[in-house]
């Protein structure tokens, strides 16, 4: 047995040392192929999960706000529920803002093991210096709380989290606002809501380019309950939890008990994720094309291959070598051939790689480099799907191998 | 004495339009020790006829028989390991694989069958070239012999599994009369020394006059045995 598939992988080497430059391109087509493969899908899983990783650590994984989705039924619809009357003069009933009961879905939040839980306050303000105003979303946050679940300080670019713990009336807000307020570290500024307006005091700023960050600013908790009028007033629950894939059932739990509206990342980053899919339907039609292209180069190599030794197989056919064994010489031609292709294909995109993550980007000051993603399950999956691509590419024409009729040949020659 | 193979019957007939009949009617005795010619003009079916004896072809009627038994109702892959075991062929032309050495074309049927381990596998096909004066051409390619040393090579490949049935297609057509007098010397050992049944298709008078049967054939059909 083991001496029968030597003999018929030693005849297939055979065949493709004599064409060596049909063997040189079909390896080609497989190495480039799988080469390119590797980078492309190096970039796109690396970004991927670096703008994953990014969503995952720079915000809650679930928040918890005042909204809520459905209303509830006002209490005139709730009191004659099922009964058709005439009501006039009716008032709609306010909800109050805030979240009510907000200890007891902390409470809830902190029991889940390993969890961090941070209630905020979130409100509208407007910055005013010097007749320059600018609107500012503040997040009253306690910050050896918040840090854990937001990644605030790391993309600070002035002063520290906790410094809003040291300085009375801070507030960190985003690079671009100070510019336009024409305000640096250290300046004070006037914050008009409708509870009044107080001085804050810059104490720290975010990095340019961090969107999340927006036209939000971070103070003290106690700060904005006491500038929006609010005191004691929660209106946004940050969770973390341990598995933040897990975020989306935790929230719809969350929800469902207290009926606040409970959002993972997931959902808050709906058209993100879909972008991603985008992304991956896109890379893999990419990769799916670079793969057939390469399997043409093993059908022509191949099939060339059949309509030059049909002499051969004439001979080894009366020699007494089955139908099936003709098969498998050619399409252990093909085999080889995408072997030494991925091999070659592995190499090609390790060394794409390195170039890849030898790019440096200077982007906004800060010197970035490519995320790529270097997994062995991309060799895999590349090095595989090409043999699987490349046994079909070979197979079609080692069927005709398989039918060649010696005695045709055989009268020809004769 | 009873035949090792026997055709009773045998037709071929291509399903052209209008139909050729290559071989008709063909009542034949092969036996072992025996070296048969096969003789008779161009395009009488000679050829047509070993194909079928080789179980390379299908009859369209009649059988073949082989040590008693049918073969057509062998399946392709019992056919080939017939061939692999039973028989030899040897063509006008050398049919050599390019690409491998004397040696390696005479151990691809060795191989091929597989019952011996490498090295025993080897020692047969070199004793197989060293019987018949091939020692010294071993390790060299087909493009680098003469005529009458690759047709000597498709010999040994041919005798290489030790067949019962050696086939030949006009061995010596290719070759010059010394070279001749070689294969035809040859056909008579592994006839009469080694008892195999040997079919050789032959335009020459040497060939025939040098054979124990003697097949005339003529328009597809035997017109008579001597
Ligand atoms: N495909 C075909 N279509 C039509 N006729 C064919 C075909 N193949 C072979 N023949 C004919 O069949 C007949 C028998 O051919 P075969 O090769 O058996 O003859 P042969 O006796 O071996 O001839 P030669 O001595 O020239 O080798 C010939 O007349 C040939 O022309
Ligand atoms: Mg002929």
């Amino acid at each position: 047995m083991l001496a029968r598939v030597r003999l018929i992988l030693g005849i297939a080497v055979k065949h493709l040392a004599k064409r060596k430059r049909q063997t040189a391109v079909a390896i080609a087509g497989v190495g480039i192929g799988v080469g390119f493969f590797l980078a492309v899908s190096a970039m796109m899983i690396g970004s991927q999960n670096d703008f994953v990783q990014r969503l995952i650590s720079s915000a809650p994984h679930i928040i918890i706000s005042d909204e809520i989705r459905s209303p509830r039924p006002q209490p005139a619809i709730r009191a004659l529920r099922g009964t058709t009357v005439e009501i006039q003069g009716y008032k709609t009933r306010n909800e109050v803002r805030g979240i009510k009961d907000w200890q007891e879905i902390v409470q809830a939040a902190e029991a889940i093991p390993g969890s961090i839980v941070a209630p905020s306050l979130s409100g509208a303000v407007t910055l005013r210096v010097g007749g320059r105003e600018e609107p500012l979303g503040i997040i009253g946050v306690d910050p050896s709380i918040e840090e854990k679940i937001e990644n605030v300080q790391d993309n600070m670019s002035a002063g520290t989290f906790h410094d809003l713990e040291t300085t009375q009336g801070g507030v960190i807000i985003t690079e671009d606002l100070a510019q336009r307020l024409g305000v640096r570290m250290g300046d004070t500024v006037g914050a008009t809501s409708a509870a009044g307006t107080r001085s804050l005091k810059i104490v720290g700023l975010f990095a340019r380019g961090r969107g999340q960050f927006g036209n939000n600013g971070y103070v003290l908790l106690r700060e904005a309950q006491s500038l929006t009028g609010h005191p004691f007033i929660i209106n946004r629950i940050g969770v973390s939890i341990p598995d933040p894939y897990a975020a989306q059932t935790v929230a719809a739990n969350l929800e469902d008990r207290f009926g606040y509206k409970a959002q993972s990342w997931q959902e808050r980053s709906a058209d993100f994720m879909t972008l991603l899919l985008t992304r991956n339907v896109i890379m893999y039609s990419v990769i799916s094309a670079m793969l057939l292209v390469a399997s043409f180069g093993i059908y022509t190599a191949v099939s060339n291959s059949v309509v030059d030794k049909r002499r051969d197989i004439a001979i080894l056919r009366s020699i007494g070598f089955s139908q099936s064994d003709l098969q498998r010489v050619f399409v252990a031609e093909g085999i080889i051939l995408a072997i030494i292709g991925v091999v070659a294909g592995w190499a090609i995109g390790t060394l794409l790689m390195q170039i890849l993550g030898s790019i440096r980007f200077p982007i906004l000051g800060r010197v970035e480099h490519l995320p790529l993603d270097r997994s062995a399950r991309q060799f895999m999956i590349a090095g595989l799907s090409s043999l699987c691509a490349a046994a079909i590419a070979a197979w079609l024409p080692a069927r005709k191998a398989a039918r060649v009729d010696p005695v045709e040949i055989l009268r020809g020659a004769a | 004495m009873t035949a090792l193979m026997s055709t009773r019957a045998l037709s071929r007939t291509l399903p052209t339009e209008p139909p050729v009949t290559l071989v008709r009617n063909v009542d034949l005795d092969i036996a072992a020790g025996r070296f048969h010619a096969v003789i008779g003009p161009s395009g009488c079916g000679k050829s047509s006829l070993l194909y079928l004896l080789g179980l390379l072809d299908r009859p369209t009627a009649g059988t073949v028989l082989f040590r008693g038994e049918e073969t057509n109702t062998l399946s392709g892959d019992e056919r080939a390991r017939l061939r692999l075991e039973q028989f030899g062929f040897v063509f006008q032309f050398h049919f050599l694989l390019p690409e491998f050495t004397a040696l390696e074309n005479v151990l691809i049927p060795i191989r091929r069958l597989g019952r011996l381990n490498g090295s025993a596998m080897a020692d047969q096909a070199l004793a197989m070239l060293d019987g018949l004066g091939l020692a010294g051409q071993a390790g060299k390619t087909p493009d680098k012999m003469s005529g009458g040393e690759r047709q000597r090579v498709a010999i040994a490949r041919a005798l290489a599994n030790d067949p019962s049935l050696v086939l030949g297609d006009e061995p010596t057509g290719n070759l010059d009369s010394g070279n001749s007098a070689h294969v035809i010397q040859i056909f008579q050992r592994i006839a009469h020394d080694q008892g195999r049944a040997v079919v050789c298709v032959t335009h020459d008078p040497t060939v025939a006059a040098a054979a124990d049967v003697r097949i005339h054939m003529l328009d597809g059909a035997i017109e008579r045995i001597e």
